[in-house]
């Protein structure tokens, strides 16, 4: 037989993707079977091809009980649809039927906000969204029956946020205080959303060696890490990738070059220094914005510009689309693509809907959820917590079969440690994030982890398989030399 | 003995003479068997039809071509999203026959000797193609040009070293622009036996564009032509891939009938048949080249803030057997 290549995809973890495309389509994919590879497919198709209603921006408001996806249209308007099955809640029409030429007032950035859980949250949502031209808006909906009729809410708060050029990126920030935009001919600038000020705008970077000055041109932008407004990520078009500062200056703190297309997607780590951008030519790389250093780019046949980046809050997982029209799914770690999707038509967005689970792993999720609660007492907590909240998982892991446990024991001697446990060991020379991989995902990489990255783990974690005893971990790693704790954050699944 | 010798391997023989002749010895028992085998089976199938059998079905060889990867992209023609993309691309309105398509041709910066020849001839094969001199205009500028002036496409033809070497087709007026690399022009003076090409607008051949970037290839290079062909001049252009490769080609047919004697093997008794055959003439006008995908941009020409669609990376190539067309 002719020798062929298969593409080596190991599958990936269940989760659960949306996809929207330049047709206006939604498309989900999901990943089920785990025991035998667990390859993402698609699994549903929502709304009838249209050129017209070309997507351009989309938010999801990720939660337990009845997610919402809200999709802005090139047409101009705006639906809200639930993201379990793709029916339509609210659909806003176009606002500027009237005005002359639509495309000025093209939404750019759009987002559901979390926080609002006021009054009957399963009813309304609250939308901020932006067009091209500056018009940014805050506004709530509430539902009705039929999704043509809805009550805005009458406090609809708008602002101009720049006077010229074309906002490209917006973004707001995990506790939903703080906005950015900037754009092409628009600096980055910060708003407080609470009473709609300006509170920070960038500064050029100085001309060059050379005396040339670089027109501002940004293309997409993030903040840097969840709990903190104040550092934030922006691509430009010029193939850069800057690190803003609010609180140390108004130019870039460090910009990094990166390849010789533009930056057109940046996406932030849970670990807050870890960035994955993606540029116009199809190359994804993670960056380590602490140092600037490049992490190593993400390699599997990805040929079309990247238009959109998505992290997976549980699972350590990166998904990216753009115009080759294939969904990828990263591993973060080994940077090794999981899977791929081919969804037909050129994607604009991605979306993840963490609180999927299926069928395999429902039996774990009373666990989860008893663990989550443990989770946010032992937040704010330090050592005391944790201890204790060890006693709780592993009373729940003594329920499952001896076997099993046996057998899981000798694959990885973590199993005792919480579910995952950042350790930000701060040196003077780096600091270094310890990330322990869960029993979920330990298992699930049992099987197909490649031997050599089973042994790269294993040395990675062999001073903690000395210290065989929980209680002793900790002061082991006090005791590792020159590391000292600064903080445990503890994110169970 | 023999036996031992013939599985040895000639090439653990160190001696260099009795190496090839052991090699060649191998060689000859080889071709033998091989001619021996097809004897049979022609045998095989001359009883067969002599049974009045079915003879054995002929054995297909393997081609790289017909051994290819299996590739999810190869459009189908059930999906119903494949033609709403088609509607909605930019290519609509030409092949829809809203547009009648106008073509600017121009070159890089330094242009001579087979250059110039070969605009000619493309000047000859794509109807409505104007000629503009590139100057020192930036290629931009001449795209907001001829966005001005209705063109629907632009095509750059690149020369290096006094020789076409890329060829850069963008659509207007918002892309997406192709980059192809060009190879083994052949102008039409060069060919032998060459016809002259009428002024009538050509027919359009497209063969073997089978994924969506293909078919989307294949749509820009219908965008360049009338789609509206007259069949009485018998003008045919052929864009044929193969591999990845494009071949360009350019011929002129006719029909012709030919009376085909047959003689009976009954000899005298039966008349002459005199049975009429239609049979095709071709004649190529040139020019003849090779073209290879490089790049594939969203919008028109922008290399340094452009998005590619598709982009060839080295990566991409993990086996022979993989096509992107």
């Amino acid at each position: 037989m002719p020798r062929t290549t298969t593409l080596e995809t190991p599958g990936c973890p269940p989760l659960r993707a949306i996809t929207l495309d330049v047709l206006g389509l939604a498309k989900v994919v999901e990943s089920r079977d785990v025991q035998n590879g667990g390859a993402a497919k698609m699994v549903e198709r929502w709304g009838e091809p249209d050129s017209s209603k070309c997507v351009v921006a989309a938010s999801i408001l990720d939660r337990e009980s009845d997610p919402l996806l809200s999709i802005a249209r090139k047409c101009g308007s705006i639906e809200v649809v639930s993201a379990i099955n793709g029916d339509l809640r609210v659909h806003i029409p176009s606002p500027c039927e009237a005005a002359a030429s639509p495309e000025d007032e093209a939404i750019i950035g759009m987002h559901l906000f979390k926080r609002h859980q006021s009054e009957s949250s399963s009813r309304s949502c609250k939308l901020l969204t932006c067009t091209t031209k500056g018009h940014a808006s805050i506004g709530s909906l509430e539902f009705t029956e039929t999704p043509e009729e809805f009550i805005r809410d009458p406090l609809l708060t708008e602002w101009k946020v720049c006077g010229s050029g074309n906002i490209l990126c917006s973004k707001v920030d995990e506790n939903e205080n703080f906005a950015l935009y900037g754009g092409k001919g628009v600096e980055v600038n910060i708003w407080d959303l609470n009473n709609c000020a300006k509170i920070w705008t960038a500064k050029s970077p100085p001309k060059n060696s050379l005396g040339i000055f670089t027109p501002t041109w940004f293309t997409s932008a993030t903040f840097l890490s969840k709990d903190d407004h104040r550092k934030f990520v922006a691509g430009t078009n010029s193939h850069q990738v800057r690190l803003y500062d609010i609180s140390a200056q108004r130019r870039p703190v460090m910009s990094i070059d990166f390849r010789e297309t533009p930056i057109k997607a940046v996406a932030e780590d849970l670990d807050g220094h870890t960035i994955y951008i993606g540029n116009g030519s199809g190359d994804l790389a993670s960056i380590d914005m602490r140092t600037g250093k490049l992490l190593g780019c993400f390699i599997g046949k990805c040929s079309g510009s990247i238009r959109s980046i998505a992290r997976h809050p549980n699972f350590p997982v990166v998904a990216s689309c753009g115009l080759d029209s294939y969904l990828r799914i990263w591993d973060i770690q080994s940077r090794q693509l999981l899977s791929a999707v081919f969804l037909k038509q050129p994607l604009t967005n991605v979306v993840f809907d963490s609180h999927f689970r299926t069928e395999e792993i429902a039996v774990s999720a009373p666990e989860q959820q008893m663990v989550d609660i443990a989770e946010q007492e032992a937040i704010p907590a330090k050592r005391k917590k944790v201890s204790k909240e060890h006693s709780r998982s592993k009373k729940v892991k003594s329920k499952r079969s001896r076997k099993k446990f046996r057998r899981r024991r000798r694959l990885n001697n973590f199993d005792y440690l919480p579910k995952q446990t950042i350790l930000h060991n701060v040196s003077q020379k780096n600091i270094e994030g310890y990330l322990l991989p869960t029993q979920e995902f330990g298992n699930f990489f049992n099987g197909f982890l490649p031997k050599q990255e089973e042994r790269r783990l294993a040395l990675k974690y062999r001073f903690e398989k000395e210290n065989s005893r929980k209680s002793e971990l900790f002061s082991a790693l006090c005791l590792y030399g020159r590391l000292c704790i600064m903080d445990i954050i503890l994110q169970l699944y | 003995m023999t036996k031992a010798k013939e599985a040895l391997l000639p090439s653990t023989i160190k001696n260099k003479e009795k190496r090839s002749a052991v090699h060649a010895k191998l060689k000859h028992q080889k071709k033998i068997e091989k001619k021996k085998k097809a004897n049979a089976r022609e045998a095989a199938e001359k009883r067969a039809l002599e049974l009045g059998e079915e003879p054995a079905p002929k054995n297909i060889p393997r081609t790289i071509e017909n051994t290819r990867e299996f590739d999810e992209t190869i459009c189908r023609p059930d999906d119903d999203e494949l033609f709403a993309g088609n509607d909605a691309d930019e290519f609509s309105s030409i092949l829809k026959q809203e547009h009648i398509p106008k073509v600017l041709i121009t070159t890089s910066r330094f242009n001579s000797t087979r250059g110039p020849a070969f605009i000619s001839d493309l000047q000859s094969v794509i109807p409505n193609a104007h000629y503009y001199k590139r100057g020192t205009y930036d290629l931009k500028k001449i795209v907001e040009y001829a966005k001005k002036k209705d063109f629907t496409s632009v095509i750059v033809v690149h020369t290096n070293r006094r020789e076409p070497d890329a060829l850069l087709i963008i659509a207007l007026p918002d892309g997406p622009t192709a980059h192809f690399k060009l190879s083994k022009l052949v102008l039409r003076k060069d060919l032998k036996n060459h016809g002259n090409p009428t002024s009538h607008q050509p027919e359009l051949v497209l063969t073997n564009f089978t994924t969506r970037l293909g078919h989307r290839i294949g749509r820009l290079m219908q965008s360049l032509f009338p789609q509206d062909p007259n069949f009485r001049g018998r003008r045919v252009v052929t864009f044929h891939n193969q591999r990845d490769f494009i071949f360009f080609r350019h011929h002129r047919y006719i029909f012709e009938t030919k009376e085909s004697k047959q003689a009976d093997s009954k000899g005298k008794v039966s008349e002459k048949k005199a049975q009429e055959k239609v049979i095709v003439r071709l004649q190529e006008c040139g020019p003849r080249f090779t073209l290879k995908l490089t790049s594939l941009q969203n919008g028109t020409f922008d290399t340094r803030g452009g998005e590619y669609e598709w982009v060839h990376k080295p990566e991409m190539d993990t086996s022979r057997r993989r096509f992107f067309l």
